[in-house]
């Protein structure tokens, strides 16, 4: 019998996935730590412990608001995009529809197309044909980035339900909304819910279209903190920051409680 | 096994359901998806004056020096980028694969929670990271690498670490994906036979796992040419990529018609690599 792993490769391959972890954290834990300085300028190490700069974000109209707006914004493209997602994702999976192959590239295209030319193209509709970008342009740009996470976590939890039971239901004399409503739907709860959480996830983090669609009075999260990195940043922005992060965080754990991140991630 | 209400009602009320369901995510991604990236198209061939080519907007790009520049740094940077983040990905995803089931996990865990978090955030991190008096730069100047009082920020080295951290996920998840369906029982057959460890890696591991890294290697690539945020304010003003000259030019002088032009170049390049991924994880998926 041979040694599976020798104890080079043990031993080397621990300190590579040390490094490869530290590189990987490295930002987050940086933004983290600034946050906590209680000297007047971004320093790493920070300068002592206190917690002003997260009292000053707090104390911040600029920031409330563009918090406010982030949490309205992803609320309002969780709901659109969960109840448009399942909808495509059931139909996906009965495969009823000609060309369901065709279909489901479609709903996931979004996730693979770079949102820079999907960000400048919804600017370019939204100018000539809207009257410019608003804060709905961006609804509707969200939901369409964060359909393609519901559909593949709805369609993942289809996958391992049992067909039958929305056929024994048929045969019982449920109507098609009946079945819909208590078969179908409670079999795919699990991957509604996780879909729901990455939908708001991408949506309260994306820059990129956001930047695309910029309208007066209208400035998320990420916005604002793209704004305050082109120039000098002060240690409130790595408050939010970590805010933020601690938000992710928070989401990460939810999905992983209602289905697992390596179904989801694989 | 087809789905039941196949074969129970074809045609009938079930087929009328499922154009309901899948209606209004059609009507989305038709009107808010494919409609907006037509347009790009459409307006690259508008020309910017009467009288010129449907390819006059393409020929400035090809006839300017300024915009060559700027596609070759990116197209150099994405290819550094990927080598990197496929030589990293491919000993992590290994190792995850290979792992005990907890250990692997924990590992997954935290490589995914850098690619949920803020693009913004992330790269507020590498900036603090890689400027005067972070811990690269003073790394760097302890090792006798680089001068003292470095800074990494405004450099191409600093674009390419940031950028590997952003798309290492998308290279470990893809190449993972491969590895964990290559059988442990032919490393075995590999290492009875007499071959050690290093050798079973390089001569049956790693060609197995071909497909991930390539698959892995074309979504960097595609992800990498058309990055915006992070190059953008790593390398700043001095080292503009392709998607912040687009950007630039739609948000801020609103040459529009060139910017669609630029665009569908982009467009083109993702499509030509990202064609070839589908592919790939299709057959993989089977």
């Amino acid at each position: 019998m041979v040694r599976r792993f020798p104890a080079s490769a043990l031993i080397g391959g621990g300190f590579i996935l040390l490094l490869i972890l530290v590189f990987m954290l490295l930002p987050l834990a940086i933004v983290a730590a600034a946050s906590v300085t209680a000297g007047s300028f971004l320093t790493f190490p920070p300068q002592g412990f206190s917690l002003r700069w997260y009292g000053e974000v707090l104390a911040s109209t600029a920031y409330l608001d563009a918090a406010r707006t982030s949490l309205i914004l992803a609320t309002a493209v969780t709901a659109s995009s969960v109840v448009i997602g399942t909808a495509a994702a059931i139909a996906l999976h009965r495969r009823l529809l000609p060309g369901t192959s065709v279909l489901s590239a479609l709903f996931l295209s979004p996730l693979v197309l770079p949102t820079i030319i999907f960000g400048i193209g919804l600017l370019i509709v939204a100018s000539i044909y809207f009257g410019g970008p608003s804060l709905v342009a961006l609804w509707v740009g969200h939901t369409v980035i964060t359909v393609p996470y519901i559909v593949r976590t709805v369609a993942a939890v289809l996958s391992d339900a049992d067909p039958q039971i929305e056929e024994a239901a048929r045969t019982m004399g449920a109507r098609p909304l009946q079945r819909l409503w208590f078969v179908v739907l409670p079999q795919a709860r699990a991957g509604i819910i996780a879909g729901g959480f990455f939908a708001f996830n991408v949506s309260f983090d994306e820059a990129v279209v956001a930047l695309f669609l910029r309208s007066p009075g209208v400035e998320t999260l990420p916005m604002r903190i793209y704004g305050q990195l082109e120039f000098s940043p002060t240690p409130a922005v790595a408050a939010v920051s970590t805010l933020m992060i601690l938000l992710t965080i928070l989401l990460i754990v939810a999905i992983e409680r209602f289905l697992g991140l390596r179904r989801v991630a694989g | 096994m087809p789905h039941p209400l196949r074969r129970a009602e074809r045609g009938a009320g079930a087929f009328g359901e499922s154009v309901l369901l899948i209606g209004p995510g059609a009507a989305l991604l038709i009107g808010a998806f494919l409609f907006p990236v037509g347009q790009i198209l459409v307006l690259s061939i508008v020309p910017p004056e009467e009288g010129l080519s449907i390819w006059a907007n393409f020929a400035r790009f090809f006839e300017d020096d300024y915009y060559l520049r700027v596609a070759w740094r990116t197209f150099r940077l994405s290819v550094i980028i990927t080598l990197v983040t496929a030589m990293i990905g491919f000993p992590l995803a290994y190792v995850v694969a290979r792992s005990p089931r907890i250990v692997g996990y924990t590992l997954l865990l935290l490589t995914v929670l850098p690619l949920m978090t803020s693009v913004v955030v992330r790269t507020f991190g590498w900036i603090i990271a890689l400027g005067r008096g972070g811990p690269v730069a003073d790394l760097l100047s302890l090792t006798g690498l680089g001068a003292r009082d470095a800074t990494l920020l405004h450099t191409e080295t600093g674009i390419v670490i940031a950028m590997v951290q952003v798309l290492l996920p998308f290279m470990t998840l893809t190449t993972l994906g491969v590895i964990s369906t290559i059988h442990p029982h032919l490393e075995e057959a590999s290492r009875t036979m007499g071959a050690g460890f290093y050798r079973t890696l390089r001569h049956v591991v790693l060609p197995l796992s071909v497909p991930g890294l390539v698959s892995g290697s074309l979504l960097v690539f595609a992800l990498s040419i058309s990055s915006f945020v992070t190059p953008n304010l790593v390398g700043g003003v001095r080292l503009p990529v392709m998607a912040g000259a687009i950007y630039q030019q739609a948000t801020s002088t609103l040459d529009w018609n060139f910017a669609a032009a630029q665009s569908t170049l982009l467009l083109a390049a993702v499509l030509g690599l990202l064609i070839p991924y589908l592919a790939l994880t299709r057959r993989r998926h089977g």
